[in-house]
């Protein structure tokens, strides 16, 4: 036990003093806040600039309410679309569309729309331009439009279009999430699915890059080949677990600085009010501590497979191709959230929230989204613990043969003969 | 001190060690030697816990292997390896720690030794900024640390320039007058009938020789005789009292069938001309070596 400590503190040290570490604990929240802030600083500085678009009318009546229907000014307080009407004329459509196209081409109009004459009956329009990605503005035009058609049609039927308008609204739905104790907050799927998303994402990230940091540093001892020296003073148990838990130590370090810039910037997030407020806020004291948990869990429990792999390859390269069963669920988990936030109380979610393979990032998902019974949450962590004292006593019989062996790789054969010996 | 019985490992059905006993007494220095590959290594992790036999027993210090053990055995393997970006004096440190040393002990004696083989200056350096022998240097100090009763030498001398190893003859002989039991293991012969009492001859897995050097050596040396004879060799080319020629120089060495005395070999030379030298040697280990495997009816090349 004092010498697993003693094989933890240098892994530790040797770690945190890397240059490495600090880059990848600096640039961490960096992307963090990226992921975090992005969309809303999208959101807040999308250019809305005017628009130029030209409009052939065949029906002869749209055109005069299309520029009350788009109402929208822009920041400066003037109109976003200038709109202008294009005659036919004694010209084919053919050759006035050219001439538009060009005018496209050389940036003196946005696009030009194309209104045949039967537009009534079956509300084709068509829209030309080069930035037809440009969704909220085609959708401004469309929705614009839609108006107008429709009012035509009501008249038709003699009934009286702004009447009918206020009849016809749509409903806007705002999403409210109840917490413990009836509190609510305004959350919505967005919401929910930001922040837990975004913890998904760094538990599954985290797992992996401290995993793979075990198995690589067992293949370095191994080329080193100080693994002999230290076997001749250590049990391969404690040489095994102090490593796993001096890199766990190292991942805990990352966290400890990151939760420092999370603070701050949920602090910030918290003054900048709105969208960026309400993803700050749906961060709880609970959801981290659960985060930790099932990082912990997660990190022992993959860190343990991942050394097996290490302990049985020479080269990286090798290790890549025998890691291929193990990243398979780890990736798996990242792909499935979609399915469980839907039915977080599902059949589905609450089998494979207890699959050891699962657990860390299915549960901590459906915990956030959507409490689960206390039992399952409690199974699920003595489910994490049974399958890391498992998958760590195989990794220490495969850790125990394979990492004396040189040169020659062995097969699945080989190393289950191992398990069995061992 | 330490004792091997009817020990046998095999790899994939390759018969590293076989069936191989042996015991070594307290304060001596015993060499285990034998060539490339003859399981040497092999043994040694047996003993030293890192791989198990197959077969047999093995006995520390007269009492079943455990854990703490180890930290009464230093041992230096063949394949040497040190964390390269630790710095000398963390390095023993932990290597210290690591047999059971107080840090600060550890410490202590770290610096004693590395000051002693000329190192103080590098003890804040990272490992890797030192030369190959510096770092020979930096993991024998670790092998002798925490003081062991038991150093265990996998090929020592590999690497080493003359003056280092001279120095590390000089310490070996230090800890075997200190008491402490020294194995050293290794294929070069002059090195052992330097330094060893005792030895076992190995090949492929198999003890062909074992006990006390001068007992070898005198049951082996009567029938060597050395001359230097201006006919060279072919004087003795079809001499039917003569088993080997071997050619040092200027040099013969004769290795002399059973029965067959040196003076005959005198006559028979001063019958054909005169004799430069003569002198009834001891055989080399190496030439008891050869012919010990020769004799056991196996080919290896020593």
């Amino acid at each position: 036990m004092r010498k697993m400590l003693i094989v933890v503190r240098r892994e530790y040290l040797d770690r945190v003093k890397k240059k490495s570490f600090l880059i990848g604990t600096i640039l961490g929240p960096v992307l963090m806040a990226l992921l975090l802030f992005m969309p809303a600083l999208l959101f807040r500085f999308s250019p809305e600039m005017l628009t130029s678009v030209a409009v052939i009318d065949h029906s002869g009546a749209i055109y005069p309410h299309l520029e009350r229907a788009l109402p929208d000014t822009l920041p400066d307080g003037s109109a976003m679309f200038r709109l202008r009407e294009e005659q036919v004329d004694g010209a084919t459509l053919e050759q006035t569309r050219r001439r538009l196209a060009a005018e496209v081409e050389n940036d003196a109009l946005d696009g030009y729309i194309v209104i045949p004459a039967d537009v009534v009956e079956t509300g084709k329009v068509v829209f030309y331009g080069k930035r037809v990605g440009d969704i909220k503005t085609l959708e401004r035009i469309e929705s614009a439009l839609s108006t107008i058609v429709i009012g035509m049609r009501l008249s038709e039927r003699g009934i009286d279009y702004g009447e009918v308008r206020g009849l016809v609204r749509n409903v806007d739905l705002e999403a409210m999430q109840i917490k413990e104790g009836g509190e609510e907050r305004k959350g919505g799927f967005d919401f929910v699915f930001m922040s837990t998303y975004l913890f998904i994402m760094l538990i599954y990230m985290t797992i992996l890059m401290w995993g793979v940091a075990v198995q690589r540093s067992i293949i370095e001892e191994k080329n080193s080949r100080i693994i002999e020296v230290l076997l001749s003073s250590l049990r391969p148990g404690d040489l095994l677990f102090g490593k796993i838990l001096g890199v766990c130590a190292v991942g805990l370090t990352q966290y400890a600085i990151w939760g420092l810039f999370g603070g701050l910037m949920v602090a910030y997030g918290l003054a900048m009010g709105g969208q960026v407020a309400a993803v700050a806020e749906s961060l709880s004291l609970s959801t981290l501590a659960f985060f930790i948990l099932y990082y912990l869990l997660g990190f022992l429990f993959y860190a343990a497979m991942f050394a097996g792999v290490g302990s049985v390859c020479n080269t990286d390269q090798e290790a890549q191709q025998m890691q291929q069963p193990i990243m398979f669920p780890l990736i798996f988990t990242i792909v499935i959230p979609m399915l469980i936030i839907q039915r977080p109380d599902g059949m589905f979610a609450t089998v494979i929230s207890l699959i050891p393979f699962f657990t860390p990032v299915v549960m901590f998902m459906r915990i956030n989204v959507l409490m689960p019974p206390l039992w399952q949450v409690a199974l699920s962590v003595a489910i994490m613990i049974a399958g890391i004292w498992a998958v760590g006593r195989l990794s220490a019989k495969v850790f125990r043969t394979g990492i004396l062996m040189y040169g020659k790789k062995p097969d699945a054969r080989e190393i289950l003969r191992w398990l069995r010996r061992a | 001190m330490l004792s091997l019985e009817n020990v046998t490992k095999r790899f994939n059905g390759h018969t590293a060690v076989d069936r191989l006993s042996l015991v070594i007494e307290p304060g001596v220095v015993y060499g285990l030697v034998g060539p490339n590959g003859a399981g040497k290594t092999t043994t040694i992790r047996m003993t030293m816990g890192i791989i198990e036999p197959d077969e047999g027993t093995i006995r520390l210090f007269d009492e079943p292997f455990s854990e703490r053990v180890k930290e009464r055995i230093g041992y230096l393997p063949e394949e040497r390896g040190l964390y390269r970006k630790m710095k000398v004096l963390e390095h023993l440190v932990f290597l210290g720690q690591i047999k059971g040393l107080s840090s600060k002990t550890a410490a202590e004696r770290g610096l004693r030794w590395l000051d002693r083989v000329e190192l103080g200056e590098w003890k804040d350096k990272p490992v890797e900024a030192l030369s190959k022998g510096m770092q020979q240097k930096v993991q024998f100090i670790s092998t002798i640390l925490h003081d062991p009763r038991l150093v265990i030498l996998d090929e020592p001398f590999s690497g080493l320039d003359p003056i280092n190893t001279q120095m590390l003859k000089d310490v070996i002989m230090q800890m075997k007058d200190r008491g402490c039991t020294v194995i050293l293991s290794t294929h070069l012969m002059d090195q052992v009938e330097k330094l060893c009492e005792k030895i076992c001859l190995i090949d492929r897995g198999r003890s062909v020789l074992e006990g006390d050097l001068g007992d070898i050596k005198r049951r082996f040396g009567q029938n060597v005789v050395s001359l230097r004879i201006p006919g060279g060799r072919a004087v003795f080319e079809a001499y039917p009292g003569v088993e080997r020629i071997g050619e040092y120089g200027r040099d013969l060495s004769l290795t002399l069938r059973g029965g067959v005395a040196p003076e005959q070999i005198l006559r028979h030379a001063l019958d054909r001309g005169p004799v430069e030298r003569f002198e009834v040697g001891q055989m080399s280990l190496h030439d008891i070596f050869i012919a010990q495997v020769r004799r056991e009816g196996g080919g290896a090349d020593a």
